[in-house]
């Protein structure tokens, strides 16, 4: 089995209750559940942008505190259900996780923008001039210029159009294949999920209810609430 | 000879206060009360403010200049602590902030020999620039806190990427003391074109030669400006952690006082 590169181990943080589970080596987990069920909560845990009130977190089987922060937030990229763009161009965007770490080359902006299926004449341009679904191609690739290993997602389409979707997707799994990275997403879409993921974490109030294969989940539910909440959906 | 504004002119002055009264009245603005009371008490404080200058300038400087200058400062702070009360360590921050700009500009005024260790000249100068620091802090304090609550899915966005809070912030404390400073440097840029500048003012209708009141606002000026820039950066530099807890996460503005 591959290498375990998050473990979960009976956390409990606001509605979350003790979520147990173990992301392995390019795993890509999807993390769904209705909403409010906490999964921007259990997200957060991931790169300390939030903590646990009780249970461990292992990242590479030692406890996540014992990592300097900025550090294990560069190597962890979270990319926020809302872009946020830093002001002026994109290039800015794209510069400012490497400069923190003074790990950064001009030419990486090319190729960042090639991951993210951005025209390079854009690099220069204000992100005040960008459509929605662009300006959440620069806040990814803004992410992947930290060079992470693990890469998390919040609803990373939720703003977009199907058209605008499914190019992001198929960017998506481009570099998450060429990267090998392991992914912990959180989606509405279950097609999406059915695209992207391996693995499937279903939670709802805070509990997980199923984890597993994603396709599993999806065609073969074992408990009543995911299958109640997969016909809805 | 001394000029003196005779007392049954300076009644006259309920005329004046009569015009925005009966616009007031007429507009039903709501403000009639506000106008009484504030007239009122602004006089009553003047006319205390002076029998009490007129009691400490009889004071050795030694001893009436400290007391006048505790007064000041602790005054501003209680005041100027109303604009950041969710934040902790706000009081002393400020009272620190304060006392640390009045001993820069005090030691300059004295040490380049630019006025004398007399109630006469240190205590207004010192009103002038407590007061403006004062006012510097709050705006401050309030814009940090508008550009943490506006900006808040960018600090995230920039915690997340590895900034430290310090570099997180670094774009919304720039914001905080543009708007904090350009007030001042208008005012510096066009000072004695659009208004002659209070000091000034006085001391020529005190019978200063106008040369010589020049100076003094120069001096005065400078200072204020200087001292305004201080008290800004002095309170972001130091209030903008707070916005922040020891595992670099970002506090919503309720939970900050908690964890100070
Ligand atoms: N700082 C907080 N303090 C208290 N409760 C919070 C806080 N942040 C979130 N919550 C609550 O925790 C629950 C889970 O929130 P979370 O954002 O993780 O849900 P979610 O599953 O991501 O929902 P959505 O699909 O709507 O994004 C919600 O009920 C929310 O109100
Ligand atoms: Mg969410």
């Amino acid at each position: 089995m591959s290498e375990a590169i998050f473990q979960f181990n009976q956390v409990n943080r606001l509605v979350l209750q003790n979520i147990t589970f173990t992301l392995r080596e390019e795993d890509r987990l999807i993390i769904f559940g209705p909403s409010g069920a906490g999964k921007s909560t259990l997200l957060h845990l991931f790169n300390r942008m939030d903590d646990p009130d009780q249970g461990e977190v292992l990242f590479h089987n030692k406890p996540i505190e014992q990592y300097d922060i900025p550090q294990l937030r560069r190597s962890v990229g979270l990319v926020l259900q809302q872009p946020h763009l830093f002001p002026d161009t994109v290039l800015d965007n794209l510069k400012f996780g490497p400069s923190l770490f003074d790990d950064w080359e001009e030419a990486r902006a090319e190729r960042l923008m090639d991951y993210v299926n951005l025209p390079i004449d854009y690099l220069n341009k204000s992100v005040d001039e960008l459509s929605g679904g662009e300006k959440q191609r620069v806040s990814l690739a803004r992410t992947l210029a930290n060079k992470p290993d693990v890469l998390l997602l919040d609803e990373p389409t939720s703003a977009l159009d199907d058209r605008n979707i499914e190019a992001i997707e198929e960017d998506l799994i481009r570099l998450i294949e060429h990267n090998h990275l392991t992914v912990a997403m959180v989606t509405h879409s279950m097609d999406q999920a059915k695209r992207i993921g391996t693995k499937g974490l279903y939670i709802e109030e805070g509990q997980v209810i199923e984890y597993g294969d994603i396709n599993q989940l999806l065609e073969n539910p074992n408990t009543e609430q995911l299958k109640q909440f997969l016909h809805k959906s | 000879m001394e000029r003196d504004i005779p007392t049954y002119s300076l009644l006259l002055l309920i005329v004046f206060v009569m015009i925005p009264f009966t616009i007031a009245y007429i507009y039903q603005l709501g403000l009639k009360k506000e106008i009484i009371w504030s007239t009122v008490r602004g006089t009553l404080q003047l006319f205390l403010i002076g029998l009490i200058l007129t009691y400490l300038f009889d004071l050795p400087p030694l001893v009436g200049i400290p007391i006048m200058l505790s007064v000041m400062i602790l005054v501003a702070t209680f005041h100027a602590r109303k604009k950041g009360k969710e934040l902790p360590y706000i009081f002393i921050t400020i009272l620190v902030g304060l006392i640390g700009v009045e001993i820069i500009v005090l030691s300059m005024w004295l040490g380049f020999g630019m006025i004398s260790f007399t109630p006469e000249e240190v205590i207004p100068m010192s009103g002038m620039v407590i007061g403006n620091s004062m006012v510097a802090m709050g705006l401050a304090l309030e814009r940090l806190k508008s550009e943490f609550e506006q900006n808040r899915g960018k600090l995230l966005a920039a915690l997340s990427l590895g900034a430290t809070p310090k570099h997180a912030a670094h774009m919304s404390i720039k914001k905080t003391l543009n708007a904090a400073l350009i007030p001042n440097i208008d005012q510096l840029k066009t000072i004695g074109l659009v208004q002659l500048p209070g000091m000034m003012t006085g001391l020529i209708l005190g019978g200063v030669a106008p040369i010589i009141a020049i100076k003094y606002q120069l001096v005065i000026s400078i200072s204020i400006f200087s001292s305004v820039s201080l008290s800004a950066i002095f309170i972001s530099m130091v209030m903008y952690r707070f916005f922040f807890n020891k595992q670099m996460q970002l506090l919503n503005l309720q939970d900050i006082k908690k964890n100070g």
